[in-house]
């Protein structure tokens, strides 16, 4: 049922016509892209600065929560031009993008992302302020450090695949990821 | 005289140098009559390597290294615009400028050793392909340049003193200098993707 919804929904965006003038574009689209994968520098280059801190990789010497609250701004920043960009680009192939199997476990993933990053920061209020200049933070910290990095790199590797087409609705013909990926026609079609 | 006047003025000498010996290169034709010789090599990378055999091969392993590609100039970027946007006053005023300046550039090695390895990769499964483009050898020089500028350049002119001795736009140029260096770099890395 989702599925059908998800696609019926892709159609109608993909009939928009700013959505075609995205892909039409000689360089709208391309740009898009570069403005999307650029903004990784910002973003996650900030967000992996705070979590190495974390972890006592990186700037020991300087207060873990000092790192994390200057490098909130352009971190945030960062995300919001991804997202942006993002949902354009989701905008300008809605039916390839919704239908993709890679597309769907990075959303999963971003879920999980914030989820994490929720907790992160509940945790690091709610942490004794004594840890602050240690060279490591607290194990839970630790913990919600780890996740985020291994989260954001499978977020980013999934971003990677999107393109390639293994397992495109028209390569495959297991019932699963069919299901998985929200190929309503090729399914109804067995 | 001579000699003590030379050491003083070592890097911007060596700096000179390399700018001399660019110019040398333009003007004798060097730059063209090496450029085909290289295409051989191009083709091995593509064919006959390691790195190009298992990329060509299985897309998946390429498109997972192409991956960590991104990853390693996320973390490369985010170490430089940290650093950078100190060196501007912008982020971390109350954190010294010093401290940023050693305390990123580990993480930076790192990160650029990651980028320049899985980079020679992902040339290595295209080889043939980006041997024709003119965005990937712009690429190559822009980060040949930037790491020149941020190890004999950036890093030990500002761990040689302190930051307060330091004229403040010297500084700001420093930063303006890097951050334009490694966005074309990236830039033209996500271009040749397009091309």
């Amino acid at each position: 049922m989702i599925n059908e919804l998800l696609l019926q929904f892709g159609h109608w965006m993909e009939a928009q016509e700013y959505s075609q003038m995205l892909v039409a574009g000689y360089y709208s689209y391309s740009w898009l892209e570069a403005t999307h994968v650029l903004t990784l520098m910002v973003s996650i280059g900030s967000l992996f600065i705070i979590d190495l801190r974390m972890l006592g990789l990186i700037m020991p010497n300087v207060s873990a929560s000092l790192i994390a609250a200057r490098l909130h701004k352009p971190m945030i920043i960062g995300f919001v031009i991804m997202f942006i960009t993002g949902a354009l680009l989701v905008y300008a192939k809605p039916v390839e993008t919704i239908q993709s199997l890679w597309f769907r476990i990075k959303m999963f993933l971003l879920l999980l992302a914030f989820i994490n990053a929720w907790i992160f920061n509940t945790r690091m209020k709610a942490a004794d302020g004594n840890w602050d200049m240690n060279p490591v933070a607290p194990k839970a910290l630790r913990v919600s450090a780890v996740i985020s990095l291994v989260l954001w790199c499978g977020v980013v590797t999934l971003g990677r695949y999107i393109p390639y087409d293994w397992v495109d609705c028209t390569n495959t013909n297991n019932t699963t990821i069919l299901w998985a990926a929200g190929c309503v026609e090729q399914l109804n079609a067995l | 005289m001579l000699g003590s006047m030379l050491s003083q003025y070592a890097r911007t000498l060596s700096v000179a140098a390399v700018l001399l010996l660019i110019g040398i290169i333009e003007a004798f034709g060097l730059r063209d009559a090496v450029y085909g010789d290289l295409l051989p090599f191009f083709t091995w990378m593509r064919e006959s390597s390691w790195f190009g055999v298992i990329g060509t091969t299985y897309g998946s392993i390429y498109a997972t290294v192409e991956a960590v590609h991104l990853l390693s100039m996320a973390v490369l970027g985010g170490t430089v615009l940290a650093t950078d946007l100190r060196l501007l006053g912008v982020i971390f005023r109350d954190v010294p400028s010093e401290t940023l300046v050693t305390g990123t550039y580990k993480c930076f090695k790192w990160a650029l050793f990651m980028a320049v390895l899985t980079g020679i990769f992902c040339a290595a499964g295209v080889g043939d392909k980006i041997y024709y483009m003119q965005v990937f050898w712009i690429k190559m020089l822009v980060l040949l340049t930037g790491s020149c500028f941020m190890i004999f350049i950036k890093q030990p002119f500002l761990t040689s003193r302190a930051h307060s001795e330091i004229s403040p736009w010297t500084l700001r140029l420093l930063a303006v200098t890097s951050i334009l260096i490694w966005f074309t770099v990236a830039a033209t890395g996500r271009w040749i993707g397009f091309s």
